[in-house]
């Protein structure tokens, strides 16, 4: 398939023109590596594997070229693709209610005048594009070229989504509109000249531009030049000039009536009196044909050819015209078969390209052609090398009103209207800011659309470190209310259009990668929102893990601002039904430790210390945590001013600490002292439970204290309970 | 109408002091790891198809040349692996941001390889952070990372004289009626599943079983005449089979399809000697060897680059039949 070949030739080119086989000989290759984001390869020269290990003198130069089999399209051609994008919608809309609601419905009247209003719409945007490119200069695609869209969405739509009702109706009338509308002949600049002449029929374009607008049917131009022969010096032309006039301006056009039957009768009766001007034609005595410039009678007679439908004639005539296919196809329907209908164009048309075939290197003619001939399939597969949008579009409205096969082929697993929007939003795919519009059109396209719109989705960039800049300025702004929890910019987008097609797994792994990145960032309350948001307890489970290791790394001041972050948390996951109990407690210890330190910082020792002996009773505290509590504790227990812990607390204390000591001695102190080792940055368990025998030593003083004093347990027992009432 | 677009290419300089051997975009396409036989790794930032001037880091640890790189899905972190002809495959991670000397360290060393290890490819993400190596030494390794940061290896004889590439399947099977996903349903379990091209010039698939805790080789591809230098099998974006392509020493290009998990795998080769301009080609022969194959990431769209310099984009076009669609050349 040749037509379909694209060459990309690297500018500026690696390796000079001519000097490929050097480059090989040398042992080099080149290799590539694909963009997950768009259509783009980077592309680099590289060592043959199977060659000998590749010498060079001294530095060379290892460039990597980024290349696209796509062009990203321009800020006209995205308007473009964005407006159509809305009315493709609204045709998906259209196709999945009717999948609910039956094929009769699908066919009925109200469905056919949605898709004839969505057809239109796409041919009003192909205009306005046109117009709006032609006036431009630096347009990715030429004013040309979404003319030619135009063109063909309008011919499609003349052929095959004509008004409810008139399927069968002859369809020559309005093929000679579209003509007339997109291929203008002949031009205004060739009747101004004509106009401008006082003896127009010397001119070597009279009598050609009055055939011409005969075949169009243009009656008003040639009226108009016919009652310039008033002053003609035959005769006879004078007379049948003012007879031919009449005529033109009153053949019936299908429009005009309400059924068929009366156009026919009128048509008929139409005829009758141009075969009238025949006879009189005929009866013009050879010696009055010519005007001493042109043989007005040949000429005329070709006119009358034309009214009466000959079909030697037209064709004749288009060949001298410089013509094409089309113009002599649409003149059979209005000329030499007013009762021309749809079905039975093929035929007709077949005949007249024997002898005027459409130009093969002409995308937009072979469209027509294959339009024309009634092989809608055919038309997409030369629309899809015209335009990938004008294929994925037509194809889209073709499969809606049944014209192409809805099975899928088997070996690609995809129906034609399938492969060619899918075709579309992979060029779509070549401007990743555009990846909105492509999942749309790819989710459109059963199994494999679905799953490339995943693939697009996941590797939407999300642009997290903006989410967390904002997220950092509210907090700033809103002082020590930070909010968390939001799901900003991109994420929230993506995840919208992840609900909206019910891609909760593409969701949850975009969620768990925003977490991952939140982490990196330390961003651990927006890392915990998205841990949850994917219901990922496990990962949720790491990011306390990593909160608490930064009390270990950077101290208690920067863990409490930390846990700050994800405390809000804690609330909304209490509420949610699916979350993992494990991972919730490890997620309030990191916040009541944090309490414990904040508390510390203020000198409340008192309420300090109640924490730590609560944190050691609820059995929230890890066992890995047991030893860092316990050297916490240390600190309490040798101060001066008053007994901070009951006595039965203390011997909470006592417990736990030697609970930790026995089984690190029965060979568990990995599980026991873990964290604090790392803690103390000490190498092994020795010097840990060295630390923690200064604990045993402040309890064991703590207890003599309380003993002595005697009164104190009291005093602080009644304290707790207080509190606890 | 065969257009020849010239493509304003933005090269990039990567001051690499010895060939690329190969370069990987991150997830997102904008972080650029190239490698090279001057022994190191390098890292830049990729924007619009340009790097961003000074961004670059150099990963230095290998003492040989280094064959290939590949980036970890990034719900992992960011992690890049590299593996190279000093028999090591190298983990590397990215420091947090904000941390003081903030960049690329290498957190693991596998060393378990005794010759050049070839070929690295990390599993789809739904199997965890799993690492398949390819090495001379004729053996196959899989390297499996915990959450605690533990790891785990298996390593077992997979192409005798030398394995050059490794593939993973898709998570999930191809053919399977997709249901709409709702929030708080669980997907079907994922299968391990990796495809190895070797020096014997066979394919082989290879499986894991989980009663035995082990690999076992489930199928072989028998079909090229020469050592096979690269297998790539086809993400599974719903296409009703499961496609691998192959690339070989004997100049050929093979797509092996396997229409449901008991049918057999049929291979087509692709036939460049249909694509005008490309002189006296053989029907099913490449103008020489053919050294990586790679599918697109959506839309099954094959390149291969070939040793005659150039790349070519395949796709299977409406009638299933693969043509070549664009190539690009230097």
């Amino acid at each position: 398939m040749s037509s379909t070949n694209h060459h990309l030739n690297l500018f500026p080119p690696l390796i000079q023109a001519g000097h490929a086989e050097q480059f090989i000989q040398s042992g080099k290759t080149i290799s590539f590596a694909q963009s997950p984001l768009n259509q783009s390869h980077a592309v680099f020269p590289s060592a043959r594997q199977d060659a000998p290990s590749i010498k060079y003198s001294g530095v060379e130069e290892q460039p990597i070229f980024f290349a696209s089999s796509e062009t990203s399209p321009s800020s006209e051609r995205r308007l473009f693709i964005g407006d159509t994008s809305i009315i493709f919608a609204a045709l998906q809309n259209l196709t999945n209610t009717a999948q609910n609601r039956g094929q009769d419905w699908l066919q009925s009247q109200e469905t056919h005048n949605v898709i004839r209003k969505l057809t239109l719409d796409y041919i009003n945007f192909a205009r306005e594009c046109w117009i709006h490119t032609s006036s431009q200069d630096s347009s990715q695609f030429s004013g040309d070229h979404y003319r030619s869209l135009y063109t063909c969405l309008s011919l499609f739509a003349v052929l095959y989504v004509p008004e409810y009702g008139y399927e069968d109706a002859p369809v020559g009338d309005d093929l000679m509109e579209w003509l007339n509308v997109h291929f203008i002949e002949p031009s205004t600049e060739e009747g101004d000249h004509l106009s401008s002449l006082d003896h127009p029929w010397e001119d070597d374009t009279f009598w050609p531009y009055l055939v011409r607008v005969t075949l169009r049917g243009l009656s008003k131009a040639a009226t108009f030049f016919l009652g310039t022969l008033s002053t003609h010096p035959s005769d006879n032309l004078r007379r049948l000039a003012q007879q031919l006039s009449p005529l033109l301006q009153s053949q019936p056009h299908l429009q005009s009536f309400e059924a068929e039957r009366d156009f026919a009768y009128a048509s008929h009766r139409w005829k009758d009196k141009v075969q009238a001007l025949r006879l009189e034609l005929d009866n013009v005595p050879e010696i009055d044909r010519h005007d001493g410039t042109e043989n007005w009678w040949d000429r005329l007679s070709d006119i009358v050819g034309v009214l009466e439908g000959r079909n030697e004639v037209i064709r004749r005539v288009c060949e001298d015209l410089g013509a094409d296919w089309r113009e002599a196809s649409v003149s059979w329907g209005v000329f030499t078969d007013v009762r021309l209908r749809r079905q039975d164009l093929p035929e007709v048309v077949s005949q007249v390209v024997e002898d005027m075939p459409p130009d093969p290197t002409n995308l937009e003619d072979m469209v027509h052609a294959a339009l024309f001939s009634g092989d809608p399939a055919k038309a997409l597969s030369h629309a899809a090398l015209l335009d990938p949008w004008l294929a994925a579009h037509m194809a889209d409205l073709m499969q809606s009103l049944s014209l192409i096969e809805k099975e899928t082929n088997e070996d690609s697993g995809l129906n034609i209207r399938d492969f060619y929007v899918l075709s579309y939003s992979q060029y779509l795919h070549a401007d990743p800011a555009l990846w909105r519009i492509t999942v749309a059109y790819m989710f459109s396209c059963g199994e494999t659309g679905v799953r490339s719109a995943d693939e697009v989705l996941m590797h939407v960039s999300l642009r997290l470190s903006s989410v967390g800049t904002i997220a950092h300025s509210q907090e700033e702004t809103n002082g020590a209310n930070m909010k968390s929890g939001d799901l900003a910019g991109v994420v929230k987008d993506i995840n919208a259009t992840c609900y909206e097609y019910q891609r909760e797994e593409v969701r949850r792994t975009i969620c768990r990668i925003a977490a991952q990145s939140f982490v990196q960032g330390k961003e651990y309350g927006l890392a915990l929102s998205y841990a949850s948001s994917a219901e990922d307890w496990p990962g949720l489970g790491r990011v306390v893990d990593r909160v608490l290791q930064e009390y270990i790394s950077a101290g208690p001041e920067q863990f409490t601002r930390y846990v700050a972050g994800i405390a809000p948390s804690l609330q909304a996951l209490r509420m949610q039904s699916g979350a993992q109990g494990i991972f919730i407690h490890r997620l309030m210890f990191a916040v009541r430790y944090a309490e414990f330190h904040q508390r510390l910082s203020n000198r409340d020792l008192q309420d300090a210390a109640w924490d730590l002996i609560s944190m050691f009773q609820d059995g929230i505290a890890p066992k890995s945590w047991w030893g860092v509590l316990l050297c916490d504790a240390q600190q309490l227990l040798q101060y001066d001013g008053t007994l901070l812990f009951p006595y039965a607390s203390a011997c909470i204390l006592l417990q736990h600490l030697e609970e930790v000591i026995t089984r690190t001695d029965q060979g568990s102190g990995d599980e026991y002292l873990r964290v604090l080792i790392s803690k103390l940055g000490c190498s092994g368990t020795t010097e840990a439970l060295h630390a923690l025998q200064g604990v045993r030593l402040a309890l064991a003083k703590y207890f003599a204290r309380c003993t002595m004093i005697g009164t104190g347990e009291k005093q602080v027992a009644e304290r707790k309970f207080g509190a606890v009432v | 109408m065969s257009s020849a677009i010239t493509t304003e290419a933005v090269p990039i300089e990567t001051a690499h002091e010895d060939m690329i051997h190969e370069a990987q975009l991150d997830y997102y396409g904008k972080r650029l790891a190239t490698c090279s036989s001057d022994r190191t790794v390098k890292i830049f930032d990729v924007v619009e198809g340009e790097t961003v001037k000074s961004s670059g880091h150099t990963l230095k640890g290998h003492t040989g040349p280094v064959w290939q790189v590949a980036w970890a899905h990034p719900k992992f972190g960011n992690i890049l692996a590299s593996c190279s002809y000093d028999g090591k495959v190298l983990i590397w991670g990215e420091r947090s941001q904000g941390t003081v000397g903030g960049g690329w360290t290498k957190v693991k060393e596998h060393t378990l390889h005794t010759a050049s290890v070839n070929a690295i490819s990390w599993a789809p993400h739904e199997l965890g952070a799993i690492l398949a190596c390819a090495s001379s030494d004729g053996k196959l390794s899989v390297l499996t990372f915990k959450d605690d940061g533990q790891w785990g290896a298996d390593i077992f004889n997979g192409h005798a004289i030398g394995c050059n590439s490794v593939s993973w399947a898709p998570a999930t099977q191809p053919g399977s009626l997709i249901h709409p996903q709702q929030p708080g349903t669980q997907p079907a379990a994922p299968f391990k599943r990796f495809s190895s091209a070797g020096c014997d010039n066979l394919v082989r698939i290879w499986g894991y079983r989980e009663d035995t805790q082990s690999w076992v080789e489930e199928e072989t591809l028998d079909g090229h005449t020469d050592w096979v230098r690269d297998v790539a099998w086809a993400s599974n974006i719903g296409l009703p089979r499961s496609y691998i392509a192959t690339a070989s020493q004997d100049k050929s290009v093979l797509i092996w399809t396997k229409d449901s998990p008991t049918s057999p795998w049929v291979k087509t080769a692709l036939d460049p000697s249909t694509t005008p301009g490309v002189p006296s080609a053989v029907a099913g022969k490449f103008p020489d060897v053919v050294w990586r194959v790679s599918w697109s990431l959506a839309g099954n769209i094959l390149a291969v680059s070939c040793g005659d310099g150039k790349v070519t984009l395949w796709k299977e076009n409406i009638r299933g039949e693969w043509e070549c669609v664009s190539d690009m050349s230097s």
